[in-house]
């Protein structure tokens, strides 16, 4: 056993994604056990001018018929990716929304962007500096401020208890998720909504990346000895998070149960991440879990396909897992839906959770040539049948800040 | 040294937290203590200089960027063919 009584326990009881390849987590789960790749040329902005021309864009969006509140409507794309994606998470709870006061004020949102509403900013600049306009539409501050979406989840749930987003680049989804996570733990709230969304794909925005020079103009391949990049997505990842007694009296259905969570800052450099600070991360959320690294079956890595992120996750897997580290099965799955920044940790914890759920660890693709450098089971290409009891997801930010989610069973 | 080479020395310069007395052409960009995102803004700080666009990707590792004068090179091959499809154009 892994938990004792001695503390709340907490369990996934809804899940809702909006991702490059898929809409709703029936979609994205059948297009990551196929091995589906969500990345094209992008459609939504001219790209003529620029270098970088691919991305994992959302399709068939259509706010109007994903959407109920006009209210949402209105939002910014990353306000309505969270909408739509907390709908699904919402809907398979089978909570009574909008919520009771005496459960309100009990539960908790915390929905994080990395960059909140950029896209409206963008547009609203361009009107003005460069089409000469004199005024912004009056709902560019509202679109853009980065707790809207947490904002505008809270209103059409009732979710009246602690309510913001939170920021930490490729680490928001798991930081917001562990913040929930904590919360119940510690009896603040019975249950809350965490996650991240991001709609960050604009001209100026892939200007910006394009001048990091650590994008890839040809394709997203994660720990493959030819990968030149990572390539951006858009998308959101959302949770339903409840304290386990409260589940069961109501007679939800259990998705996996949340068991550690572990978060580390490397202090060190704002682009070359730390062995150190990722395999702490990794280190507290089994601590935090009571587990051992033998434990753990698969890891849904962060693997971003940057030279150096993948490298050093690999190392930072074996100084953790030791020989262990041989019978993990890992998989980037970003491979499939790219880099959704800070709902990028969202729904590769959904990946994960279902993962478990279907015991089946989905590929790597891409994966042409091994690098000397990355010696770990990456799931290439193919995904595989196994028995995924306990499953890891990783995320390392810009800025060396780390999060790690570590799910398990359903409690019988 | 020539205008290309003594500009793009000092752009080099100007990114280094204690830029050493002497930079020659044959110094190589590792002994500067240049680091992937220090490239990035020096070479975005070159193309802005010179009215370029120069492709390098961090995820590569390209021999133009071995030694200051490969990447003086680099620089001038570049001017040249801009000014030569400028012309034809």
């Amino acid at each position: 056993m892994t938990q004792s009584s001695d503390r709340r326990r907490v369990v996934v009881t809804g899940h809702g994604v909006v991702t490059p390849i898929g809409i709703g987590v029936e979609e994205f789960w059948s297009a990551l056990q196929k091995g589906e790749c969500g990345i094209g040329q992008i459609q939504s902005f001219d790209t003529d001018d620029l270098q970088i021309k691919i991305a994992g864009e959302v399709k068939d969006f259509e706010p109007r018929e994903r959407l109920d509140s006009k209210q949402l409507l209105l939002a910014d794309r990353y306000s309505q990716f969270a909408g739509y994606a907390a709908r699904d998470a919402v809907a398979q709870s089978g909570l009574e929304v909008p919520l009771a006061d005496d459960k309100a004020y009990r539960s908790a949102c915390v929905i994080g962007t990395g960059i909140g509403g950029i896209t409206t900013m963008e547009f609203s600049y361009k009107m003005l500096f460069r089409e000469g306009k004199r005024a912004t539409h009056p709902l560019t501050l509202l679109k853009t401020i980065g707790s809207s979406a947490a904002a505008h989840v809270s209103i059409e749930y009732g979710i009246k208890g602690p309510c913001y987003g939170v920021v930490s680049a490729c680490s928001t989804a798991p930081h917001a998720i562990g913040n929930v996570y904590r919360m119940i733990r510690e009896g603040l709230i019975d249950l809350g909504i965490g996650g991240a969304s991001e709609a960050s794909l604009a001209w100026g925005t892939t200007r910006a990346w394009q001048a990091m020079r650590v994008l890839s103009p040809d394709g997203i391949w994660p720990f493959s000895g030819n990968r030149n990049g990572t390539v951006l997505g858009e998308g959101a990842g959302i949770l339903v998070l409840e304290e386990l007694e409260h589940a069961k009296a109501r007679g939800a259905t259990i998705l996996a149960e949340l068991v550690g969570y572990g978060m580390t800052s490397d202090a060190a450099d704002m682009v070359n991440p730390s062995i150190e600070g990722a395999s702490m991360a990794m280190q507290i959320a089994l601590d935090d879990a009571r587990l051992s690294p033998g434990d753990i079956d698969y890891i849904n890595a962060h693997g971003t396909a940057t030279t150096v992120n993948d490298i050093n996750e690999t190392r930072a897997i074996r100084r953790v897992f030791g020989k262990d580290a041989e019978k993990l099965s890992i998989s980037a799955t970003k491979s499939m839906h790219g880099h959704l920044l800070g709902a990028g940790g969202g729904i590769e914890a959904v990946a994960a959770i279902q993962s478990m759920r279907d015991n089946f660890v989905p590929p790597t693709i891409g994966y042409a040539e091994p690098d000397p450098e990355c010696d770990l089971d990456y799931t290439p290409n193919e995904g595989r049948k196994r028995e995924v009891t306990y499953a890891m997801s990783n995320s390392f930010a810009f800025g060396g800040l780390n999060a790690v989610l570590l799910f398990g069973p359903a409690p019988a | 040294m020539d205008d290309v080479a003594t500009k793009i020395v000092e752009i080099l310069k100007k990114n280094m937290k204690e830029p050493p007395e002497s930079v020659g052409l044959e110094t190589p960009l590792a002994d500067l203590d240049i680091e992937s995102l220090d490239l990035a803004v020096i070479v975005f700080d070159i193309e802005d200089t010179f009215g370029i666009e120069i492709p390098y990707n961090a995820n590569e590792e390209v021999e133009d960027f071995a030694t200051v004068g490969s990447v003086v090179d680099k620089v001038k091959a570049i001017i040249t063919e801009s000014k030569a499809s400028g012309a034809a154009a």
